[in-house]
């Protein structure tokens, strides 16, 4: 259980995290998005006991993370941005480490468990060094879970490694959430959608949006994007045309059509309006909405 | 002793024997005491009686050097690698780490020390030397190794870069060394006694490298250590600030 209240960050006079509130429960994969420089690391570091918040508070598991810092750190597996790594150990001596120093009872067994768990016990004598980015990426995962902490923290897990491997630590990541509370974070909407249980969006250090992704679509649907091509019509009298219909916010011109985008679905009435204006419709696509264009919504709705 | 020291101990002994570096540090030790040892047999035959004191005295030098070398990668390659943010957020205190690592160079330089005792045994084996003498002279270059291998740590814990720490710490600690010499190129004789008290080698040279064993002079290098510790300690828990 992660309970976030008023969480803030300064970095000298830069505020990196600004009062941010949330709650992570057992057996829930809670995303947090975020765009570069979001606050989302700060975020983390503050949780897993790195560095003291500036104010507001955070409980793990029940225990402050300032206060009880030490019970904090013992139940939180952390896998930082960048994988840390001693080059010069072999996977198991590493994994072991830390299986040592966060006091787990039978290390052996509980190190080829989770080297079971990650797919790497086939190469439990190789040399850190001589690891792939994406099996790293693995064995920070391992060294993550290898106390079995209650509240795992992953910071932007599928950064960095191919496609196949995203898949399979999205898939890992899900498989977390069925007994651990899992707190991940990513900048990739899709993957926010796909993986987590809720989403906490977060830009300049402010939560601008939360809730269960189907939620947040539904907010995010009156955003409704269209790229429209239009053959006939000029760039001046197609705009005119699209700008006429209800619900139309705005007309934009893009590659040879438009980006229309309305408050509603208003496909069927571009469809026929087109049409019947003597037309001919090329082209009627929903745009896939990138995360700036929710954050552009977002932001700019809240003011 | 504190949760997580011994682990952290461990897998820096380990880190030692799996590193060039420490290899080639044992190497180039053993060489030039032995060398050392050599040179001084032969003017035995001749001038005088082999001194027993001889490679304590020589470390005395060789670990402003060397020390450097054995500390520079303790904490600058964590903070490099980004394994610190881990130590940090693992249930050990920030003690913990540091004097784990701490134990483990000194472990180290113990061991080298212990394999020059070869040359006490081939001494002993040919002559009789005074014992008591070795016996203090070890402890002494034991204990001063101990310091410099603290400040060394320390240099490593202020940067990323292990060439930076290890050339920073070189200097204090050649600074540290020259102050036993402050006699001779400090005109002021006041200056010259206080500079001296400072100074890592003048706790050595006219105390246990003579047979003389003095609890101020284990208080030196034991506060040089607590001190050095302290602040290295500090130094790592400030990255929580950073
Ligand atoms: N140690 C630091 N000192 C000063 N400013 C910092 C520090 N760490 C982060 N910041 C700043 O705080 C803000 C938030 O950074 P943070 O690393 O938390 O973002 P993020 O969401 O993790 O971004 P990314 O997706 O790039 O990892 C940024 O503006 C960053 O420049
Ligand atoms: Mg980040």
């Amino acid at each position: 259980m992660i309970e976030v209240h008023k969480l803030t960050k300064r970095y000298g006079y830069h505020l990196a995290v600004d009062q941010i509130s949330f709650e992570a429960h057992p057996g829930e994969v809670v995303g947090l998005l975020g765009p570069n420089g979001a606050g989302k690391t700060t975020t983390m570091r503050m949780l897993t006991g790195f560095m003291p918040p500036s104010e507001g508070s955070a409980r793990i598991a029940g225990f402050d993370v300032l206060a009880d810092s030490l019970e904090v750190r013992r139940r939180v597996g952390y896998l930082p941005e960048r994988v840390p790594v001693y080059p010069d150990m072999t996977v198991k001596g590493y994994v072991t480490f830390w299986a040592k120093l966060r006091g787990v009872e039978k290390p052996r067994a509980r190190v080829d468990a989770v080297l079971e768990r990650v797919h790497l016990t086939d190469r439990r004598n190789t040399l850190v060094r001589n690891l792939s980015k994406g099996l790293r990426q693995r064995l920070g995962l391992a060294q993550a879970l290898v106390h079995d902490p209650p509240i795992v923290i992953l910071d932007e897990p599928t950064i960095g490694i191919d496609p196949q491997q995203v898949i399979e630590v999205r898939e890992a990541v899900r498989d977390l959430g069925k007994h651990h509370t899992v707190l991940f974070s990513t900048h990739i909407l899709s993957e926010a959608e796909q993986v987590c249980d809720r989403v906490v969006i977060i830009n300049r250090g402010k939560i601008i949006a939360q809730g269960t992704p189907d939620t947040l679509r539904t907010q995010l649907q009156h955003g409704l994007s269209l790229y429209v091509e239009i053959a006939g019509a000029g760039k001046e009298a197609g705009a005119k045309l699209l700008k006429a219909l209800t619900g139309v916010e705005s007309v934009t011109a893009q590659g040879n059509g438009f980006v229309v985008r309305a408050r509603t679905d208003v496909r069927g009435e571009v469809a026929d309006r087109v049409t019947r204006a003597g037309y001919r419709l090329l082209e009627l696509r929903p745009v896939a909405m990138t995360l700036e264009d929710i954050f552009l919504d977002l932001v700019g709705r809240g003011k | 002793m504190l949760r997580g020291t011994g682990t952290i101990f461990w897998r820096e002994v380990g880190q030692y024997f799996a590193s060039p570096v420490a290899y080639l540090i044992a190497f180039a030790l053993l060489l030039l005491t032995g060398l050392l040892f050599n040179s001084d047999l032969t003017f035995s035959l001749t001038q005088k009686p082999a001194d027993p004191a001889l490679i304590p005295s020589f470390l005395a030098l060789a670990m402003v050097f060397f020390a450097p070398l054995l500390t520079m990668r303790m904490l600058a390659e964590e903070s490099r690698e980004g394994t610190l943010e881990l130590l940090l957020t693992a249930p050990v205190s920030d003690t913990a780490v540091v004097i784990g690592k701490f134990l483990s160079a000194w472990f180290y330089y113990t061991i080298l020390l212990l394999l020059t005792f070869t040359y006490q045994f081939i001494l002993l084996a040919i002559t009789q030397p005074d014992l008591g003498l070795a016996v203090s002279a070890y402890i002494g270059i034991w204990l001063y190794g101990g310091a410099t291998l603290a400040v060394g740590l320390l240099f490593s814990s202020l940067t990323e870069n292990q060439i930076v720490a290890a050339f920073l710490s070189m200097s204090v600690l050649l600074l540290l060394w020259l102050g036993d010499i402050a006699g001779e190129i400090v005109a002021n004789l006041d200056l010259a006694r206080v500079l001296r008290q400072l100074s890592l080698g003048g706790h050595f040279s006219t105390s246990f490298a003579v047979g003389l064993l003095r609890a101020e002079d284990v208080a030196y290098y034991a506060g040089i250590m607590v001190v050095m510790l302290f602040i290295t300690t500090r130094i790592v828990e400030s990255h929580r600030w950073r």
